[in-house]
């Protein structure tokens, strides 16, 4: 009899086991969702953003690793450099190289002309504002990505970190020879961690972004590396044809 | 940053095929563009770059791009056939994404900066477009009609010639889905 009941007992758990799940997290949760968005990591963010910010003339580069999903799945990866000088608020110069274009992109306050090196033809739109405007311009109504632009948006209103549902340091690592601070981020569709420089001058070294809209969950890597005393001369933000180069059209992107 | 090898390709040749094609549209361009074109390129790119290196990475642009040139003939066509439903790649934090939603082609072309290429083999819709000049999408010729309009869409140059739509690949172009 005490061998039935035991039995039944066992059973009963086991049946019971299923729910038991549900039971266990509220143990374990009140410590996660207080934690889930780090407060220091935010404020790395923050103080990263803030330093930025402060930059008004300096030259980036960048070396991204992306991917490509296929119909079926599978991913090919690719690789893009691009070299960015800079001088804030509105005068900047980058220059993208990938296997199959070369791009320039220069803005001097007032005018932004996009040039295509290979086949020597240039566009040009007339823009007064900021560089953090001149990002949205390009995104929204041509659909050209500048590189690396989080770096003009980070530290203002466009970079609101009230969207980050999780937030975590990830400890310390090398990106080169720089000692960085390793952080981990979660926010809409993506993933995202980010390496920052240790210490007072707090650069991004790294940026790793991994799209979760996708089941096959593409990812990019950006490399970044800082010369914040560079040498180029003002001129180089007023772009002058190269002989032989032709004015073409830049089309608006089309709505449905 | 290290230059790695692979940035420094596009073109001597390219620029010379297309300067060429430009002074005189009825020439076998492909045929007559090497060496002039080449050394064009050696000055007006090598200054450039110079100018836009601003002293940081002299010269190492020009000199590399000379010898070697991206060449995507044996590429498997399904290198081609990229997921138009998703972003593929996401290059940054803070783009929003929901403004370009209803933009036609979304995903498939443009969009991030390291996206240099308009996938050619979705195509369903363009077969009756594609039959006015019997030019098949995905297909590759050595030059385009002389009527054809350099734009730029998406960040990415086409040469649009009535319905059918030419990318640059290499010294070569390759028919695309019209991009809008």
């Amino acid at each position: 009899m005490v061998r039935k009941v035991l039995a039944l007992s066992l059973l009963a758990m086991l049946l019971a086991a299923p729910n038991a799940p549900a039971q266990i997290p509220p143990a374990g949760t009140p410590q996660a969702a207080t934690s889930a968005v780090d407060p220091a990591s935010l404020q790395a963010l923050k103080d990263m953003g803030a330093f930025l910010q402060t930059l008004k003339r300096f030259r980036v580069s960048t070396e991204l690793t992306g991917e490509r999903v296929l119909a079926d799945g599978q991913k090919l990866q690719h690789t893009a450099t691009a070299d960015m000088d800079v001088e804030r608020p509105n005068r900047l110069r980058a220059l993208m190289h990938s296997a199959r274009s070369e791009r320039e992109l220069v803005y001097d306050g007032k005018t932004v002309t996009l040039y295509a090196r290979a086949q020597k033809y240039y566009s040009t739109v007339e823009f007064v504002d900021t560089i953090g405007r001149l990002i949205d311009l390009l995104e929204q109504r041509y659909r050209v990505e500048l590189p690396l632009s989080d770096l003009f948006v980070w530290g203002t209103p466009a970079a609101p970190l009230d969207k980050i549902v999780s937030a975590m340091n990830a400890g310390q690592d090398f990106v080169g020879d720089h000692l960085c601070d390793h952080y981990a981020f979660r926010q809409a569709s993506i993933d995202w961690q980010i390496w920052i420089t240790t210490g007072s001058k707090p650069l991004p070294r790294k940026l790793v972004i991994t799209n979760r809209a996708d089941e096959a969950r593409p990812q990019s890597v950006s490399l970044i590396d800082w010369n914040l005393k560079p040498n180029f001369k003002d001129t180089i933000f007023k772009f002058t044809p190269p002989k032989g180069a032709s004015k073409i059209e830049i089309v608006p992107v089309k709505t449905k | 940053m290290k230059r790695s090898c692979g940035k420094l390709l596009p073109a001597s040749l390219v620029v010379g095929v297309l300067a060429s094609f430009a002074m005189s549209p009825y020439a076998d361009a492909a045929g007559r563009g090497g060496g002039g074109g080449g050394g064009a390129r050696a000055t007006s790119g090598g200054g450039a770059r110079a100018q836009s290196g601003g002293g940081a990475q002299p010269g190492s642009g020009g000199a590399a791009r000379q010898t070697a040139q991206v060449n995507n003939t044996k590429a498997d066509a399904r290198t081609n056939n990229v997921r138009s439903s998703s972003v593929n790649n996401v290059n940054n934090v803070n783009v929003d994404r929901n403004v370009n939603v209803n933009v036609e082609g979304h995903g498939c072309c443009g969009g991030g900066w390291d996206n240099d290429y308009h996938p050619v083999a979705t195509a369903a819709a363009v077969g009756t477009a594609m039959a006015v000049t019997s030019a098949v999408v995905g297909s590759m010729v050595r030059t385009v009609p002389p009527s054809c309009v350099p734009v730029n869409y998406g960040g990415m140059i086409y040469q649009q010639c009535g319905s059918t739509w030419y990318q640059p690949q290499g010294s070569q172009f390759v028919v695309v889905n019209p991009p809008y």
